[in-house]
Parts: C-alpha cells; sequence; structure tokens
C-alpha cells in the first residue's frame, strides 16, 4: 500500500501536511511521534473514518478511495483504535461477530456457534477469557484483548494498531507481541503506532517518525536505535534510564493502611506512605491495583481493615469525602472518569473547588477563575489554544495535565495517579514524570500505579508489588529490578497453586 | 514463550464470573416475575372474585393494546432511541381502519394489513426523521404525536368511523376462540406477537443491532454497520406493533374513535422499563416488557376490584414504576 | 450539508406552523345565509364559543343547535373546543386566544370551573360578556347559564334506575370525571336521590372513566367483583359506551336485556341507540344539546341588545327507551 501527499486540516490546526509512506507487504511498520504530531489522524484516513482534504491512496497498485469504516474493511484494511469499539452490553462473541453475524437458516442467529468460533480463535491465540462473558464486565485489559483478536480475526491485509499495549503490563505486551508474529504472514502488513520505544525494536521492521504533521523520514529499524528516533519526533534530546534522586530522608509517616479488605478482590492489605515520597504500584493486571486506589477514595465499598489520615483514623465513604480529607485519584480511564470531555479546560480544571470562587451572591467569581486556570496551565505548560477549548479535542497528555491541574488546584496531600502515562507520548511524559518529582519534593506523596516497569523503576522511592489482591513485597528502590518486580507479581496463581 | 502464555491465563480470573453473571441476570428476571407472583397472590386472598377466568381474561383483555405497544417500543428502547407518538399514533391508525372499511369498502382482511401497513409507515417517518435528519427522537416523535393526533381528527371529520359492512371487524378482538370459553381472539394475537418478539429481538439481526446501537452506537458505526439504515428499520417494525394495536383497539369496540390515545405511549413505556429495561438502551427483554406490563395490568386491575378509589390508584402505579426501576439499578451495580 | 440542514429545518418549522394553524384547534365559523350571495354580508355581531371538547357527537350537536340560531337571528358564530375533553390548558388556551379577537360576546362551557377564574375577570374588564353553557363557571361573571339542569337529570335516571331493580338491590356508577361540573351533578344528582328515596338500595362503588376503552374495563372489573350487582349507571356517552361494551364481553348480555342487570346511560350517540334499540340498555337520559347551542346564542344576542334574561335557562332533559326512542320529540334531541 502507498500513501502519497495526504493532508488533513480541522479548523486551526493542519494535523497532516504532504504525508507520504510505503507499506510493504509482509512488513510490520511502526509509526510514531508526539501527541499532535498527526498518528491518529493518518490513522482515521486509511480506516475510512475522515476523508483526507487531498492525497492519494493506492492498494496493491490500485487507487483507492475509503469512503467508510465498512469500505475500509471490505477493502481489508482492519483497525484497532484506541478508545475500544465494542459494545459492552454484549458478550465478547457478539461483539467479535458484528456485522458479520453466523445465522441458522439465514434468520435466526446462532449464539452457540459464534461462542464456539471465539472459543477456538481464543484458544489459538492463548487467551483464556469466556466467550459468553459481557464486555461491560472485563476489565480494561482485557477489553483491549478483545479488540485485538477481533482485528486478527478479519484476515485482513493490512492490519492497524493504535497503541495496543497502552493497557498491557509487559508479560501481556509479550504475548501480544508474539500474536503478531505468530500472525503474520507474506501478505498481511502491519501499522503499528505506539509510544513505547522499547517495542519498537522487538517487533517492527520499519519505523516512520512523524512531527508536526509531517513525515520526517522512515528508517530500517535494524539499523537504528531508540537514542537516534527519539530526537528526530522530539526534535530535542532525552535523557535516557534513570533512577530517582533518591537517598534524602522522607518525612513522618502521611498515610497508613491496616487490613484492608474489599468483598471482590483486595485481602489484607498492610503499608505506609511517607510525606514527600513516591510509592510505585506494580503487579499484573487483575492484581488489584486499581481496586486499592479506588478503595482509598471511598469509590469502593471496604469490608474490614482501616486507613490512617496524618495519624488519626478516618472513614472514607466516597470520593466527596475523600477529596476533602485531602486524597485525591487520577483514574486509568481518565476519559470517563478524569474529565468531563464536552466542557472546557477552565470548566474541568476549576470542577472540584468551584465551591471556593463563589461571590457573596451566588454567582461565580469568573476573574478569580480565569486567573486560577491560567496559572495552572502555565505551570503544568498545557498546550491549548485557549482555556475554552473542549477537552475532548486536547491530546492525551494535556488532557491527563488537566486532571492533574484539577487535583493540584484541591491542594491535596495525597494523591493517587493511575496509569498517569498511559497513552502519552515521550515528550509529554517527561513533563509529567517532572511533575510529580516537583509535587513530592513539595511534601505531596504520591502514589503512582503503573504497568511499566521502566516507569515503575524510574519513578518509584519505593515499589509495592500486588498480586492476586495481596500486597506480595514493599521494597526500596535499589532492592528491585524489573526480574525481582515480576517474581513477586507472580506469586500466587489464579487457580491457588503457589509457583514454584 | 510458554511462560509468558502461563503469566496471561494466571492474570485471567477463571470462569467463575461468567456463570455467575449469567445466573444473576436469570434471576433478576425471575425477581420480576415473583413480584407479579406476589401481587397476585395478594389481591386473590384480598377478593375471591380477582382469581377466576374471567376476571384473568379480562387482565390479559385490558393489556393486549398497550401490551402490543409495549412488546413495539421496546425494540425501539433498547436501540437508544423512544417513541412518544404511540398512543396518537394507534389512534391514528385505527382510525385509518375505518377509512379503509368502511370509506373505502375495502375487504376486512385487506384494511387490516393497509392498516399494519400504515403504522409501519409512519414508524419509517419517525425512523426517517430520527436517524437520517437527525432531529432527536424525543422531538421527532413528539411532532408526529401531534401530527398523527390532528389528522385523526382531520381524517375523521371528528366523528368515530363505525363498521356497518364489516361484521366480522369485531371479531377481530373479540371472538371466542376457546369453545366454551369467553377467551377473545385478541388476546390470542397478543400472545402469538410475544412469541414473535422475543425471537425476533434475541435471535435476528434487527434484535441484535438494536442492543448493538443502545449499547455503543459510536462503536457499532465504526463495526462497519449502517447505524441510519437499521434505525429506520427499528422504527419501522414497531410502526407495525402500532398498526396492529390499532386495528384491535377499534375492533373491539367496533368503532374507531377518534381522540384518546394521548398518555398510552407512557403506559407502553413504563411497562417496558418496570420489566427491565434501560432507557438508555442496551439492555432488556421482551420477557421483561411482558411481565411489566402484565405487572401494570394486575395492578390496576386488582385495585378496581378492591375498589380502591381510583386517585389512590395513580399514586400506587407511580410508586411500583419507582420501585422497580430502583431495584433494577441496585441489582446493576452489584454485578 | 449545512445549508440543507438549516432548509430543512426551516420547512419543518414553516410546516409545523401550518399544522398548528389547522390542526391545533377545531374550529369553525357561520354566517347567516339569506339575501344575495353576491351581497356582502353586514357587520354581524360577532360570538366565540368554547365548548369542553369535540370527543363526543354531543358537542357536534352543540355546535348545529349554535349555527342554527346564528343564521336565524342574524349573528357569526366559531364553535371551538379542546380535542381531549377535560383538557383544562388547551381550553384555557383557546379562550385567551377568542378574547384576544375581542368577540361581542363569549359562550363558554368550563373544563375546570376554578381554572377559568382569571380570564372570566378579564373577560369582564373588556366588557365581553360571558354566556355559560353546559357546566356553569364557579363565578360570578357569566350573565347567564344554557344548561340542563344535571342534578334533576341525574336524579331522574335515578328514579328509573330503580323501578326498573325494583327498589333494591346493589348498584354501582362509572361517572366520566371528577372535575367538571357535569361530572360531579351527574353523580351527586343520581346518589342524592338514591340516599334520598331508597333505602333498600345500595350503591357499592364509583369509579371514573370517560375513555370508552378505559370505562370498559373500569365496569368490566365491577361486574366481575361484584356478581350480585342489579344495576349500573354510565354518566356520559364515553362512560356508557365503556358499560355496554364490558356487559357485552363479560357475556351478560341476557342478563341485561332480560333486566337482572339494568343498564342505564346518558346522552344518544349511535352506539347507544343501538344499545337501546337491542335491550342491552333499558333506557338513557339525553340532553337537549341542540337546544343548549341555540339558546345560548340566543341569550349572547339578547345581552348584546341590552335585553335582560334569566340566570339559569333550562334547556330541558328527558329519559328515553326502546319504547319512546322513535317518537320525533325525542328524535329531535338524539344524535349520532
Amino acid at each position: 500500500m502507498t500513501v502519497s501527499g495526504i493532508s488533513v486540516a480541522f479548523p486551526g490546526v493542519q494535523a497532516l501536511d504532504d504525508v507520504s509512506f510505503e507499506l510493504r507487504r509482509g512488513e510490520v511498520h511502526a509509526i510514531v511521534g508526539e501527541n499532535g504530531a498527526g498518528k491518529s489522524t493518518l490513522m482515521k484516513v486509511l480506516a475510512g473514518i475522515h476523508p483526507p482534504d487531498s492525497g492519494i491512496l493506492t492498494l496493491d497498485g490500485e487507487e483507492v478511495q475509503i469512503t467508510s469504516p465498512r469500505h475500509a474493511h471490505d477493502l481489508g484494511i482492519s483497525t484497532i483504535h484506541q478508545e475500544f469499539n465494542l459494545m459492552p452490553d454484549l458478550t465478547i462473541a457478539q461483539n467479535i461477530f458484528i456485522g458479520r453475524e453466523r445465522r441458522i437458516s439465514g434468520i435466526f442467529i446462532d449464539d452457540r456457534s459464534q461462542e464456539e468460533r471465539t472459543r477456538s480463535l481464543f484458544d489459538r491465540l492463548g487467551l483464556a477469557l469466556d466467550p459468553g462473558e459481557r464486555v461491560e464486565n472485563l476489565t480494561v485489559a482485557r477489553q483491549q484483548m478483545v479488540e485485538i483478536a477481533k482485528a486478527l480475526s478479519f484476515n485482513a491485509r493490512v492490519l492497524i494498531m493504535d497503541e495496543p499495549t497502552a493497557a498491557l503490563n509487559e508479560a501481556e505486551v509479550e504475548t501480544l507481541l508474539g500474536l503478531i508474529r505468530r500472525f503474520r504472514t507474506p501478505d498481511t502488513a502491519v501499522i503499528y503506532i505506539t509510544h513505547r520505544m522499547h517495542e519498537l525494536t522487538r517487533i517492527s521492521d520499519r519505523v516512520t517518525v512523524l512531527r508536526d504533521g509531517r513525515n520526517v523520514t522512515t528508517l530500517e529499524t535494524a539499523s537504528t536505535t531508540v537514542p537516534e528516533v527519539i530526537p528526530l519526533m522530539v526534535g530535542r534530546a532525552i535523557q535516557g534510564e534513570q533512577r530517582p534522586a533518591g537517598g534524602h530522608d522522607h518525612g513522618d509517616i502521611v498515610l497508613s493502611v491496616r487490613g484492608l479488605s474489599t468483598r471482590r478482590l483486595l485481602d489484607d492489605i498492610n503499608f505506609d506512605l511517607r510525606r514527600g515520597e513516591i510509592l510505585g504500584f506494580a503487579g499484573l493486571m487483575g492484581a488489584g491495583r486499581t481496586e486499592l486506589g479506588r478503595a482509598l477514595v471511598g469509590a469502593d465499598h471496604i469490608t474490614s481493615g482501616s486507613i490512617w489520615l496524618h495519624g488519626q483514623p478516618v472513614s472514607v465513604p466516597n470520593p466527596a469525602v475523600a477529596a476533602g480529607l485531602g486524597i485525591g485519584y487520577l483514574s486509568e480511564d481518565r476519559k470517563r472518569f478524569g474529565v468531563v470531555l464536552e466542557q472546557s479546560v477552565s470548566a474541568n480544571i476549576i470542577l472540584n473547588t468551584l465551591s471556593d470562587y463563589v461571590g457573596p451572591m451566588g454567582l461565580m467569581k469568573d476573574d478569580a477563575i480565569e486567573r486560577k486556570v491560567k496559572a495552572s496551565v502555565e505551570t503544568l505548560q498545557i498546550r491549548t489554544p485557549s482555556t475554552r477549548q473542549r477537552v475532548k479535542n486536547l491530546s492525551g497528555g494535556n488532557q491527563q495535565k488537566v486532571v492533574i491541574a484539577k487535583w493540584l488546584a484541591k491542594n491535596c496531600d495525597v494523591l493517587v495517579f493511575d496509569e498517569p502515562t498511559r497513552g502519552i507520548d515521550v515528550g509529554a511524559k517527561e513533563e509529567i514524570y517532572r511533575l510529580l518529582n516537583e509535587l513530592a519534593a513539595r511534601g505531596k506523596s504520591i502514589i503512582m500505579i503503573s504497568s511499566e516497569l521502566p516507569e515503575v523503576l524510574r519513578m518509584s522511592h519505593r515499589v509495592a508489588v500486588m498480586c492476586e489482591g495481596r500486597l506480595t513485597v514493599v521494597l526500596d528502590n535499589a532492592d528491585a529490578t524489573q526480574e525481582i518486580i515480576m517474581d513477586h507479581a507472580t506469586r500466587f496463581s489464579a487457580a491457588g497453586t503457589v509457583k514454584l | 514463550m510458554n511462560a509468558s502464555q502461563d503469566l496471561l491465563s494466571q492474570g485471567v480470573r477463571g470462569l467463575e464470573p461468567t456463570k455467575t453473571s449469567r445466573m444473576r441476570s436469570q434471576l433478576q428476571q425471575l425477581l420480576a416475575l415473583a413480584t407479579l407472583v406476589v401481587m397476585v397472590v395478594a389481591f386473590s386472598v384480598a377478593s375471591p372474585f380477582f382469581f377466576t377466568s374471567d376476571n384473568l381474561i379480562g387482565i390479559l383483555t385490558a393489556a393486549t393494546v398497550t401490551g402490543i405497544l409495549a412488546l413495539g417500543t421496546t425494540f425501539v428502547i433498547v436501540s437508544g432511541g423512544i417513541d412518544l407518538s404511540l398512543g396518537t399514533g394507534m389512534i391514528l391508525c385505527g382510525v385509518m381502519s375505518g377509512v379503509f372499511l368502511t370509506y373505502w369498502g375495502w375487504p376486512t382482511w385487506l384494511g387490516v394489513i393497509g392498516v399494519i401497513l400504515f403504522g409501519a409507515l409512519l414508524g419509517t417517518i419517525n425512523g426517517f426523521n430520527t436517524a437520517v435528519l437527525r432531529i432527536p427522537p424525543f422531538i421527532a416523535t413528539l411532532g408526529m404525536m401531534l401530527i398523527a393526533q390532528g389528522l385523526s381528527l382531520v381524517v375523521s371529520g371528528t366523528k368515530p368511523i363505525y363498521f356497518p359492512n364489516h361484521p366480522d371487524f369485531q371479531d377481530l378482538m373479540n371472538l371466542s376462540i376457546i369453545p366454551g370459553q369467553r377467551f377473545p381472539l385478541g388476546v390470542g394475537i397478543y400472545v402469538a406477537l410475544i412469541a414473535i418478539a422475543i425471537v425476533v429481538l434475541s435471535r435476528t439481526l434487527v434484535g441484535r443491532y438494536a442492543f448493538s446501537m443502545g449499547s455503543n452506537e459510536e462503536a457499532t458505526e465504526l463495526s462497519g454497520l449502517n447505524v441510519r439504515r437499521w434505525k429506520v428499520i427499528i422504527y419501522s417494525i414497531q410502526g407495525l406493533f402500532v398498526g396492529l394495536a390499532g386495528v384491535l383497539a377499534a375492533s373491539r369496540l367496533s368503532s374507531a374513535q377518534p381522540t384518546g390515545g394521548l398518555g398510552l405511549e407512557l403506559d407502553a413505556i413504563a411497562a417496558v422499563v418496570i420489566g427491565g429495561t434501560s432507557l438508555q438502551g442496551g439492555r432488556g427483554s421482551m420477557v421483561g416488557t411482558v411481565i411489566g406490563t402484565l405487572i401494570v395490568a394486575v395492578l390496576t386491575n386488582g385495585l378496581r376490584i378492591i375498589a380502591v378509589p381510583q386517585e389512590w390508584q395513580s399514586v400506587v402505579i407511580g410508586c411500583v414504576i419507582l420501585v422497580a426501576v430502583y431495584l433494577d439499578m441496585l441489582r446493576r451495580r452489584k454485578t | 450539508m449545512r445549508k440543507q440542514m438549516v432548509r430543512l429545518v426551516g420547512a419543518l418549522v414553516a410546516a409545523t406552523l401550518v399544522l398548528a394553524a389547522c390542526g391545533g384547534e377545531s374550529s369553525s365559523t357561520t354566517q347567516p345565509s339569506g339575501g344575495n350571495t353576491t351581497e356582502a354580508p353586514a357587520e354581524l355581531p360577532y360570538i366565540a364559543l368554547i365548548s369542553k371538547g369535540f370527543q363526543h357527537q354531543f358537542w357536534q350537536a352543540v355546535k348545529l343547535g349554535a349555527e342554527q340560531a346564528a343564521e336565524e337571528l342574524g349573528a357569526e358564530v366559531t364553535f371551538e373546543g379542546p380535542e381531549s375533553e377535560g383538557d383544562v390548558d388547551q381550553q384555557m388556551q383557546l379562550l385567551q386566544t377568542a378574547l384576544d379577537k375581542n368577540p361581542d360576546a363569549v359562550g363558554f362551557a368550563a373544563v375546570d370551573s376554578q381554572a377559568a377564574g382569571p380570564l372570566m375577570e378579564q373577560a369582564e374588564s373588556k366588557g365581553i360578556p360571558v354566556i355559560a353553557f353546559d357546566s356553569g363557571v364557579d363565578s360570578d361573571v357569566p350573565v347567564t347559564t344554557a344548561t340542563t339542569d344535571n342534578l334533576a337529570a341525574s336524579a331522574e335516571a335515578a328514579k328509573n334506575m330503580a323501578e326498573l331493580i325494583g327498589h333494591s338491590g346493589k348498584i354501582a356508577l362509572v361517572v366520566h370525571d371528577q372535575t367538571s361540573v357535569t361530572g360531579v351533578e351527574r353523580r351527586d344528582g343520581f346518589v342524592e336521590y338514591m340516599e334520598a328515596n331508597e333505602p333498600d338500595i345500595e350503591i357499592i362503588d364509583i369509579q371514573y372513566g370517560g375513555d370508552p376503552r378505559v370505562a370498559t374495563d373500569i365496569a368490566k372489573a365491577i361486574l366481575t367483583a361484584n356478581p350480585d350487582l342489579v344495576g349500573i349507571y354510565g354518566s356520559n356517552e364515553g362512560a356508557a359506551i365503556g358499560v355496554v361494551q364490558a356487559v357485552t364481553e363479560l357475556g351478560l348480555e341476557d342478563a341485561a336485556k332480560s333486566g337482572e342487570l339494568v343498564v342505564i346511560g346518558f346522552d344518544s350517540g349511535k352506539a347507544q341507540m343501538d344499545a337501546i334499540r337491542s335491550g342491552l340498555m333499558a333506557g338513557a337520559i339525553t340532553q337537549n344539546p341542540v337546544g343548549i347551542g341555540y339558546e345560548t346564542v340566543k341569550a349572547a344576542l339578547a345581552v348584546i341588545n341590552g335585553d335582560s334574561v334569566p340566570k339559569v335557562i333550562d334547556t330541558g332533559f328527558y329519559w328515553y327507551n326502546a319504547d319512546n326512542i322513535d317518537d320525533p320529540e325525542i328524535q329531535a334531541v338524539l344524535y349520532e
């Protein structure tokens, strides 16, 4: 397939500017670039969601114009989007077969046959999911798996994957990459959009770098290294592997958790959090880290155990109380639980401190609000054309910054970050890491839940590892390596047997 | 390779959650059924005249027209839409039966088919306005509701239309199909429709896509489905039910009354909601709708039999709706 | 794409307005004939009549009487009413619009006596005389009321019911509504007669429903719950149709025809008249709807001319059954 001279303009921004590249049969072609570089837009053009303003696409030498997602499907272009295109109320099998249902005598849908076929698909892929389960009951990571399986089941000629590993941790990433390697055929090409630099070398044959809507260059992966690619994306040099500037004594214990259990998953969690420290939480998906975060802020019900804040026992029945106590939670699914997409940057940032800005007549003090919002935008370097911009038009990284700004405005002492850099490009990641360190230096206490082990090792002063709802160990950063963490994350298996 | 596969399987909880979630949704339907049974028992105890075959058939007869509307609108609600024109649309269809049979002299069977198709036409218009013109369903069907109301009066000349030349027309609703007992054909038709509706919703493409669109319309569209076309189809199917309801309503009184009907759509929607279908779409079942219809019908009839003052009847039914929907939400939260 | 949208929306809005003008209300205008058709009609007094509804042919008969009077006596008359009988809001809007046209007089049959108060005051301050018809209005504003004496009429119904059931037994009422004066009076007149004169007759239930479908289900419930019921009374056309339908559906036709179950109705209309002819209904009270319309317009003209009118104009009622239904004077006040 070739892409020539594609341009797309949106109001106020040139998303793609004369982009051309070539996709060879049978290759895995990675596309990297910062947020806003144009990767999503390019993907939308190829998937038939958005027509290009100008430019030509050819498939197998023939010029094509992709008019709709259905048309793209018919041409053999299969896309896995970052936002899952799954119907939550339907089962996995029903989702996978949507639009191509298996039928009995042409009229009645044969759910059983669909489930069988899905099961065999999953067997081949090595997934242990029940095809009859409703998608809404799955965690984010498992939904990702379903999306991938669905796309793979189309036997496409071109498979486009947009951040497929965003919700997966190391083990699953390896499995996915293994899947891709196994299912590559000489006839299928894969376009692989990612932020995770280290995946490039593991899977791609060539890499195209986009920056500001233009194709900067296309390189052979074999003859390139990650440190060479990053400056091309960002236009500046980035520091390499790091560990936290540690060593300084952290303050007194701010938060203590004893014997915390929830009905569904958590079992007897105990740990302390000190002032000015970043406590990283690692573990496999399903280990209970998000559940722990939610339980700490009262979003989930605690069946036993206690929480102590500044030495006093507290009860946190709901997030409003948590916010009042100074505990903030930044969800891993920021689109659903973090920001109000349709509202402006202003409205979002001021959301939970609005009551501080109400004047004597009950009207909002717009000036004071604007000042506060502008200051936040400055400090966090949120890239937005204006504070009135709707948050849904910002890139993922900037949306995350909006969420952070909101909680900072609330002056929380304890902040729980759940996957803070998920779906965010390298440049913005650095900024968020910088922010987190600043916050810690200022005396905030941070719990950082992350599935990226390098990130965990880089940022956490101490590392807590969870497995199957239990806290297996808390390590000092100096004692932690990826292997040790993984070992503790797999102490217990689902069947209840202990790993040898 | 094997190690990572093990990790993946280990990271996924086994098959248990699925079984319990399936059991749970079956349990919930049993709960609604149980409510119905409890009410029937309670009224039977309160009055010896409740649990008689005459009265039970009377309940089904009273429930037939609204019940058919509820069946039809379940499709629309499951797909995430809503239709306020059910009541007046039905009245208009009843009037059209008068037009076809009495004014234009068609034979009964042709007139009935004509009305059903006319109902489908109304539905198609609603679907077109909603899906293609993108008028929000609430507004689009509100407009149709008023148009239907007016047209009923215009077409009929504000008078009821009788069926002097079609003595068999009133049989459609009233003819007894069980010898020796008074079991109206209309109720039989309703029961048959229930079976058809259940199958269509759960086992055909229309039903599947209704759930799909209600659950996540954007995802459905991105999965390659022509969402607009299917929405029009769904509203048209509902229209078929509206047409048939109109026929049966006119048949029962053997006259097409051009007024009334306003408020019937709320009765039908209430029945659907009580039955566990979510107004947001994506979730629901025909069986639930039928149970919801029966709950309302049993309640209304029971309260009348024990001579509860009419004012209180509305209060009770309103409370039942609130409780039913609340219980449904509680059940969802637990899953 | 956007331009198309704008045009479509514009077309829809225009269409809506057109429909609103045509379909929102049911109205008609009559002018007197007579004289040359080429001659332009002289300036005639304009009387606006707002009735309770259009649901039953009753109102069409009232309209007929009004038009007759307009033709005979020389007036321009409009007749409007809400499509759903009992729709207070709509009636108030119609009345407001009528008053805004500054008619020479207004005829009004209130759905809700109380709600009409403010508009009555408005009419008075504008100097527009109000003639109430059918239901009264709970207000001092109307100069006169042309109506059936519903209390007396329903008492007559009760008297006949009592005779037909042999002065003892259990009976029930299906009344068409609880808020309008007609509903209240047709219930109270009946009930009070029974309480005063018939100690052996017991009213075991009164339920409300004017829509024939609803009335059918209500009557069925009552009949099912009380198999020893000997009489049932429907207080208007819709209620009565429902009662008759219930009797049919429950298979009680024979009981009704033989007199074991006495069914009594109110007003006329084809369904009731057929029921009386077939014996299902023992009899009914009819008002004089044509007379009501006629007297209203006549009284309005009198007031406009400065003559005095009595406070209440009794337009009369009649008891009719299979025996006298074909008598000319009864036929004159019945309608299909």
